[in-house]
Formats: structure tokens, sequence, C-alpha cells
């Protein structure tokens, strides 16, 4: 019999809170069995927007996106060898768009069960709701919705395990 | 971590009493220093400056958002100033600089960097929000606004 956690997606943006996340998604697929993707968004559409706003010159649009596709490489290949120390095998993603829209995606299309996420922002304004990438996956995406708290204990859970 | 987490009344100043661009960008700095978070000052005013040196980040409508990637901070950091009368930051519209958003992020966190600037962008296009913003009289005020 199938569990109801089949396929779990952990989003990674290179934040603390979202390495922290990685962590806890290796536990819990290992213990449910699922498989485990790791997606990172090279938020191209936020770049766009800075350089229509003339807040980017064109020379930064270029040096910032080679930046992100540098972070997307690195926080990838941490999260492979997060999963690697505990056994899990981590299918890396790296996409690139308006960040929710691709979560939301490829949800869709990988038939994930459960997206995993770093802890959010600790004072709630309205204005998150729309600007935070992460509360707006949190909100738009079909699947169930894991945010991760308590940073230590995670990491004991992570070390003692 | 959400942009709005990093903005307190700590590294809020109003009204700022420098008057001149690099003195506006040394004394939003201050504000960051003052919190423990920047490990060295000059190196991040010298970022600052080398990329206001490729460009003005004064904007239009009175905003300007100075920013620069540097090793010497190790997330991303915001100070705010605001200055009722008006600062000659160089804007893209020639008129003075009144809200000034400072971000600096270490270069191994460009997606966050990247976003906190897009959080910005997206607020100060709202007419009145700038107008609270510049008529606000204290830190407290900035940061009622911005958490309303």
């Amino acid at each position: 019999m199938k569990g109801p956690i089949e396929r779990i997606m952990v989003y990674i943006d290179g934040s603390e809170e979202s390495l922290i996340a990685c962590e806890y998604a290796v536990l819990l697929a290992r213990a449910v069995s699922a498989e485990l993707l790791a997606t990172y968004v090279v938020n191209t559409r936020a770049l766009n927007e800075l350089v229509k706003a003339r807040i980017f010159l064109s020379e930064e649009e270029a040096e910032y996106s080679r930046d992100m596709e540098e972070d997307a490489k690195r926080y990838l290949d941490h999260a492979v060898r997060t999963g690697a120390q505990k056994g899990v095998t981590i299918e890396p993603i790296r996409t690139a768009g308006s960040v929710h829209q691709e979560l939301n995606r490829i949800i869709e299309e990988r038939k994930v069960d459960l997206l995993v996420l770093g802890e959010l922002a600790h004072v709630r304004s309205r204005r998150d709701e729309f600007y935070n990438e992460a509360e707006r996956a949190m909100r738009s995406v079909h699947c169930s919705v894991l945010i991760v708290k308590d940073e230590e204990r995670v990491e004991d859970l992570f070390e003692l395990d | 971590m959400a942009l709005i987490d990093n903005i307190t009344e700590q590294v809020i100043k109003v009204p700022l009493t420098e008057t001149t661009k690099e003195g506006v960008l040394k004394e939003l700095l201050q504000l960051l220093t003052a919190t423990g978070k920047v490990q060295d000052e000059t190196a991040a005013l010298n970022a600052l400056l080398e990329r206001e040196s490729r460009g003005s980040t004064g904007l239009e409508n009175g905003v300007a958002i100075p920013h620069a990637k540097t090793d010497a901070v190790a997330g991303v950091l915001v100070a705010i100033g605001i200055a009722p009368q008006g600062i000659d930051f160089e804007a893209h519209d020639g008129q003075p600089s009144k809200a000034f958003f400072l971000i600096l992020a270490p270069s191994d966190q460009s997606s966050a960097h990247i976003e906190a600037l897009s959080e910005i962008a997206r607020m100060t296009r709202s007419a009145a929000f700038l107008r609270t913003l510049i008529g606000s009289e204290n830190p407290k005020e900035v940061v009622e606004l911005i958490r309303d």
C-alpha cells in the first residue's frame, strides 16, 4: 500500500533556513521512504524587474545572473551531499523564472506530495503575502506544505541520527 | 529570511543629517556597523562607492536604492534613511532623493539580494506608501509602515 508521502520536494534558495529545511527533508524522506527532490529557482523574473525599474545596470544583470547560476550549482551540490550523508539520494532541479510559478509547475509535473520550506519571516506583513517568494509558494501550491522550524533541534536530529 | 525581519528601528535614520551622496552612504552604513553585522566598514563603503561610480542608484520619485555585493557582510543587510528636504543623489529624474534604502549582501547570496531589492522596488512603486514614508517622523513610524 502506498503511503501518503511518496515524493517530497525541498525548496533551496541559499538561505540558512532553506539549508536546515533540506536537512529535515532528508531525515523525513528516509523515515517514510520517499523520493526527494531539491529545487533551486534562478529568479529571473525579479532580475528582469530590477532592470526595468533601472535599479540594475545591464552589466549588473549579467553579473547577477551568473552569480545566481553559480549559487544554484553550489547549493544544489550542497543538498546532494546532505542527502548522501544519510544515504538519501536527492534529485537536484535547477530552473529559472518566477519562484512560486516554477515551484507550482514542478509540483504538478512531478506529482510532489509534500513541499518542504525553510522558516518564514517572524514578522508577518500584508506586503509579505505578495512579495515574499516562499510565502507565495506556501499559499499557492496544491500539495501539502511543511514549514521547518526550530533550527537547533533539526541540526541536533541531523547530527545524532 | 524575509527582508522585513531585517528592518528594525536600529537600522533606520529619520531624518538623515548628512547632505551629500557619500555622507548619506556613510551615515546609513554606520547604522549597520552598529548592529555588529558589518565585518569591514571600509570594504563595504568602497563596494557602495564603486557601484555608484558605475551609475547612480538614485531612481525616480525621490527614491534611492544604493546597493553592493561585499563579503564584508555575512547576510543581506538593509538600512533606511529619510531626508524630507531631499539630497542630490544624481537621480535618474534629476530630482532630489528623499527615501534611501541601502542594501548590502555577500557574493554567495545573490538570490536573497535580488529578492530584497525586488521587495523594495515593489514597495516604493506605491505613491501613497512613499508619501507616508517620507512624512515619517521617527524610525518607529517607518517600521510600522513597512510592517503594515
